[in-house]
């Protein structure tokens, strides 16, 4: 059994915009062990970056509000500590890598400067001291360190990502949580940039959480996956258990809508619809207005979470024997 | 940055002759004889002539802006008609005044402003944001002029704590600068507390929140630096506001600056005197926001680059 790092239970959290209640993370609950990496996969919208701002309490209040949940790591439940509690962990013990590189930097500081600052800040040692190891440090990410002087605006945005993930290692995290970090980027440095990523969490030996709406990156990356929906995780499980049996509608739609080389697919599948409006969630399953085999129950009745095989576990009803059997019973068409 | 400023001076030189057109047309289009007001109203026809001779007034009119022209860049911007004198020389004489007033109105300002504006901003609807807004309006709102007689009817009149006009120590100081400040102040912390919540928004806030700073580290490294732009814009243009309240506050406070002495020029139709002020302020105004444009690119590096 493998040592648990950081736990997530019953997390929730509110955005409350113009009068309205904005449900945008919803009850989930996972976790990520030592040296592993969470794949947490969703559409715009799903509750991702929410999900990551939670963990480190960094969701602005207001508009946001951590309704409810637990964030258990190192001992302690990071969503009752003390702000200097939280201080000691946020870009020491848990990182962060931000979607968008263009914005994440204050242009105002040489990169140099804005490395530093996270290190001097939590390994006391003296500015001299912290300016030499962000030096080094962006020769780790592929910067000559002599480029610590430049301001933000001088680099591109791949090079700026990766003055980002040398922020963010700086202090050699437990945890790094990576927000969809190449989505704003190049096609072409894409790659690079993951790649420079996942080696270096290997080397430190960092476990992460890796946010993403690419499959592809998922399968390159990840050991475990999550699949995000309106604020709740759907189907969890290792990579295989997702790639192999990919079982909650939702996931199949996702797999459905990339396009696949081996098979001679047409047309790509997409998921017909939009996510659903957040004030206004869908009752019984969120999916059911989308989902191609919703049933009767699906409109009035939340599915729970039900275990398949291992670790692999989805919230639909197909999969509840109750639900089920109850309709060979009635004799109701599965779809109607 | 030497290049920089060497630049930003060059670029001056249209705004500086666009100025002094401006000033040469109105004081054409004004009524009134200058050649007959210095003669007074005794004089005769020939003697007038002959002045207007004396004068240059009988000189093509582009004849006499180039003159005129001329004598700016040799600070010389003529005699005052009232006594004589040359009018840069009784220029130096009331500016340090209304320099005093000027700057000491604008640390009143900033003092004031730029704190409530990050507090406002740092508690967005709080007591203390709506109590600050409600005051900037208060503050923005009343005329110059009637909280100075505020000003002195309290605290000079009732309270006695302070002079109730005229110049020399510091504490003829506080009350003309309060007077001139409050406005500005009103104005200063409106535009500090919307570019601090503009820039608290931000990604790279949430970046160095991240990192693990305090929340003070945050607001007083991270954003306010970034916030600092807009704000130094505004400061650079109330110079001119101020410079222009100014010449009320003077006359109240029976201070001894340009603004007085120009409400005492416009009254005897003291033409060169008028022009020359104005010129002399307008140049004033214009070095303080070619200082606030050095200051930009000092604080911000991407407005540096555009100038290598
Ligand atoms: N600061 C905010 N104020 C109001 N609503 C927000 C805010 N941030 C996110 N939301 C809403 O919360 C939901 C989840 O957003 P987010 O976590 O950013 O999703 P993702 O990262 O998966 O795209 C969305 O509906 C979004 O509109
Ligand atoms: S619970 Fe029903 S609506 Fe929801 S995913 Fe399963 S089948 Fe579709
Ligand atoms: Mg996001």
């Amino acid at each position: 059994m493998k040592e648990v790092l950081i736990e997530v239970k019953d997390l929730s959290v509110q955005y409350t915009s113009e009068g309205k209640e904005i449900k945008a993370v919803n009850n989930i609950s996972f976790q990520v062990n030592k040296g592993e990496t969470l794949g947490i996969v969703g559409e715009t919208g799903a509750g991702k970056t929410t999900t990551a701002l939670a963990i480190m309490r960094l969701i602005q209040t207001p508009p946001g509000k951590i309704r409810n949940g637990s964030v258990q790591f190192d001992g302690k439940d990071l969503l009752q500590e003390k702000e200097s509690v939280l201080r000691k962990v946020r870009g020491n013990k848990i990182s962060m890598i931000f979607q968008d590189p263009m914005t994440s930097l204050n242009p105002v500081y040489t990169v140099g400067d804005q490395i530093a600052e996270v290190i001097w800040l939590h390994e006391k040692v003296s500015k001299t001291e912290a300016r030499k190891k962000a030096g080094s440090i962006l020769e780790l990410v592929g910067i000559p360190a002599e480029r610590g002087s430049e301001y933000p605006h001088e680099f591109s945005g791949g090079m700026k990502q990766r003055v980002g993930i040398a922020i963010a290692l700086a202090c050699n995290p437990q945890l790094l949580i990576a927000d969809e970090p190449t989505t704003a980027l190049d096609v072409t440095i894409q790659a690079q940039v993951l790649r420079l990523m996942t080696n270096l969490k290997e080397k430190l030996n960092t476990s992460m959480i890796l946010i993403t709406h690419d499959l592809g990156v998922v399968s390159e990356v990840c050991d475990k996956v999550a699949i995000m929906y309106a604020g709740e995780i759907v189907e969890y499980g290792t990579l295989e258990e997702i790639f192999r049996n990919p079982s909650h509608p939702y996931t199949q739609g996702l797999f459905n809508s990339i396009p696949n080389m081996n098979k001679k697919v047409r047309r790509l599948t997409p998921i017909v619809g939009l996510m659903p409006d957040p004030t206004e969630i869908p009752s019984g399953c969120s999916f059911h207005p989308r989902c191609p085999k919703a049933m009767k129950e699906c409109k009035s009745m939340k599915p729970g979470n039900i275990q398949l095989n291992g670790e692999h576990k989805v919230s639909c009803h197909l999969f509840d024997e109750t639900v089920v059997r109850g309709r060979v019973e009635t004799n109701e068409p599965s779809t109607p | 940055m030497f290049r920089f400023v060497m630049k930003r001076l060059l670029m001056l030189i249209p705004v500086l002759i666009g100025v002094s057109l401006i000033v040469f047309t109105l004081m054409q289009l004004t009524p009134g004889d200058p050649a007959q007001i210095m003669l007074g109203p005794q004089a005769s026809q020939e003697d007038i002539e002959n002045m207007r001779e004396q004068m240059g007034l009988n000189e093509p009119i582009y004849v006499q802006y180039f003159k005129f022209l001329f004598g700016i860049v040799t600070l010389d911007f003529g005699r005052s008609i009232q006594d004589g004198q040359a009018v840069i020389t009784k220029i130096f004489e009331h500016l340090p005044a209304t320099l005093k007033l000027t700057f000491a109105a604008m640390v009143v300002a900033i003092a004031i402003g730029v704190p409530v504006g990050i507090i406002s901003a740092t508690r967005q609807y709080s007591f203390f944001d709506h109590t600050s807004t409600i005051g900037a309006l208060v503050g923005f709102s009343m005329p110059n002029y009637w909280l100075s007689l505020m000003l002195i009817i309290i605290f000079a009149v009732n309270l006695n704590w302070l002079p109730v006009s005229g110049y020399g120590g510091m504490v003829f100081l506080i009350l003309p600068a309060i007077a001139l400040g409050t406005q500005t102040a009103a104005v200063i912390m409106r535009m500090t507390r919307s570019s601090m919540l503009e820039v608290l928004r931000s990604d790279y806030i949430r970046t160095a929140r991240a990192k693990g700073l305090t929340e003070r580290a945050v607001i007083y490294v991270h954003a306010l630096k970034n916030a600092l732009i807009p704000i130094i814009t505004v400061v650079g243009l109330q110079v001119g506001v101020l410079l222009e309240g100014a010449i009320l506050t003077e006359a109240v406070f029976s201070w001894p600056g340009i603004g007085r002495f120009m409400v005492d020029a416009i009254r005897a139709k003291d033409f060169p005197v008028v022009q020359g002020s104005v010129l002399f302020i307008a140049f004033l105004f214009v070095m303080v926001n070619l200082l606030v444009d050095v200051l930009y690119a000092y604080i911000d590096p991407r407005i540096k680059a555009q100038y290598k």
